[in-house]
């Protein structure tokens, strides 16, 4: 028998696709709030001098660059509350799981243009008498925060497509609803295409937003 | 020829030592004694030191040995392995640099007030008021909120000298300051040397441009290896040099263009 698409039999069941995109972006938009806070910290942490500082911070860092997210994840849910007795719901753990990723990534895109300054830059205020801590805030930060935004977004928009895989712990978002829906409907074809369709619906504006940025910001 | 007992001396360089690392030794007991009405240009082959004797001089580099006084008193010195640099000589120090150093986040005018008002304390006004007649005077009254993506490599070094004036220095370094410009934009920026020069500034000067170390000089140092020379007025170092090898390079260097 050949397979009939009917892709009317999703557009008919969009409500919990919708339902889904919400508890993905509540998802997403909590872990950046998470990641563009705490990976400036951890920058910070992995550019300092002392070394009981900086070593864990970029043994945390290099953890998260160096397993898969899914293990991530999966550790995580399973381990967390077997280890420290502590049982969080799902979408609080997807949420903490999603954002101490970002906050490694971020953290290097937060170093990688604090790095960027050009040290003539830190000179020139050394002979305008600005302090160590006039120059960091008044010549480094402005000048990172605004390089790093482009890639605070790619990996922003990461973790919105990253947190898909909180699905297979069962929080219940938008890739999880497609799966139930497929299921339940027998269409993965027209089910998981609409669901790829939602998620590249808003990861390409993002996309082309970044490039645009990228772009004026090498005129200047 | 000069005496070092003389208190007058703006700068006293007494036997500097300077190098990175174990192995890259850059000055080598270099001595100079500036006053405060020379404008020295200090010339020598590419890698000689020239750069790092005025980053020294501005207190941005670690020294080995020896000592930099300021005025008479003492402003920079090694002790042992550390580098002792008085902080408040140095912000009596102005310098410029080969490549672009305005903030470019900031406009011309935040460039401009940004060290007066965190340095000193004045207030935005009063900054501005300064930052806006200096910009007039260098004939950039326009470009006040401009950002420095936006000004030829002319205007920036001219802004970055304007930068330094805003604090009021009472000795003015410039390093190669026109080096990485367009030819037809050289001028320009000498000509703004050129007017402070005239108007008494000390100073102490990095070029290759023949033309304008006769005109702006009233010293000319000689460094190579690590040592100074050859110093005297232009006339001599730069048209008849004593020693040969101030000669060779002179002959090597400058004639092309003069
Ligand atoms: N930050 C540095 N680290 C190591 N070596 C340096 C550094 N800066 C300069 N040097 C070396 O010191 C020597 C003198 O350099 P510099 O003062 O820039 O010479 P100049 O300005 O006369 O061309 C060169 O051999 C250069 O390679
Ligand atoms: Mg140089």
């Amino acid at each position: 028998m050949e397979y009939q698409l009917d892709i009317g039999a999703v557009t008919r069941n969009m409500g919990p696709l919708f339902q889904g995109l919400w508890i993905t972006l509540q998802l997403t938009l909590a872990a950046n709030a998470i990641g563009i806070v705490a990976g400036f910290a951890l920058a910070l942490l992995t550019t300092s001098k002392p070394a009981v500082l900086r070593w864990p911070a970029m043994l945390f860092v290099e953890f998260f660059r160096c397993t898969p997210a899914i293990v991530q994840i999966v550790w995580f849910f399973y381990c967390v509350p077997m280890i420290f007795n502590v049982f969080w719901g799902p979408i609080f753990m997807g949420i903490v799981a999603l954002g101490l990723n970002l906050t490694a990534f971020n953290a290097e895109a937060y170093r990688a243009s604090i790095q960027a300054v050009p040290r003539e830059h830190l000179d020139a205020g050394i002979a305008l008498g600005l302090s160590p801590t006039q120059r960091i805030l008044n010549i480094v930060l402005p000048q990172a925060l605004r390089n790093s935004v482009p890639v605070l977004l790619t990996n922003g928009i990461g973790i919105f497509q990253q947190s898909a895989l909180v699905a297979i712990v069962g929080v219940a978002d938008l890739m999880y609803q497609g799966k139930t829906l497929a299921t339940a409907t027998y269409r993965p074809i027209e089910t998981f295409t609409v669901v790829a369709l939602m998620y590249f619906a808003i990861s390409y504006p993002v996309g082309q937003f970044v490039n645009w940025l990228e772009r004026r910001q090498s005129y200047t | 020829m000069t005496s070092s007992a003389n208190g007058s001396a703006l700068i006293e360089i007494k036997d500097l030592h300077k190098g990175y690392g174990p192995n890259i030794q850059v000055l080598k007991g270099l001595n100079i004694e500036m006053m405060p009405g020379d404008r020295v240009v200090v010339i020598g082959p590419s890698g000689g030191g020239k750069s790092t004797l005025l980053r020294v001089v501005m207190g941005l580099e670690q020294i080995q040995g020896g000592e930099v006084r300021f005025g008479g008193k003492p402003y920079i010195r090694a002790d042992g392995r550390k580098t002792i640099i008085d902080n408040d000589v140095r912000k009596q120090i102005g310098m410029v640099f080969q490549h672009y150093t305005l903030f470019p986040h900031l406009s011309i005018m935040e460039n401009l007030i940004l060290a007066p008002r965190k340095v000193h304390g004045e207030s935005r006004a009063s900054a501005r008021e300064r930052g806006a007649k200096i910009l007039e005077r260098f004939g950039l009254g326009n470009k006040a909120d401009a950002y420095p993506s936006q000004l030829s490599g002319g205007q920036k070094q001219r802004v970055a000298i304007a930068r330094a004036l805003m604090l009021d220095p009472k000795l003015m370094l410039f390093d190669e300051v026109t080096s990485a410009l367009d030819p037809e934009l050289v001028a320009e920026v000498e000509q703004v040397i050129l007017n402070l020069a005239g108007q008494g500034m000390p100073m102490m000067m990095v070029t290759h441009d023949m033309w304008f170390a006769k005109n702006v000089a009233s010293r000319v140092i000689f460094c190579a290896s690590g040592v100074v020379v050859e110093d005297g007025p232009p006339e001599q170092v730069l048209g008849n040099p004593r020693e040969e090898r101030t000669r060779e390079f002179i002959n090597r260097v400058f004639h092309i263009r003069a």
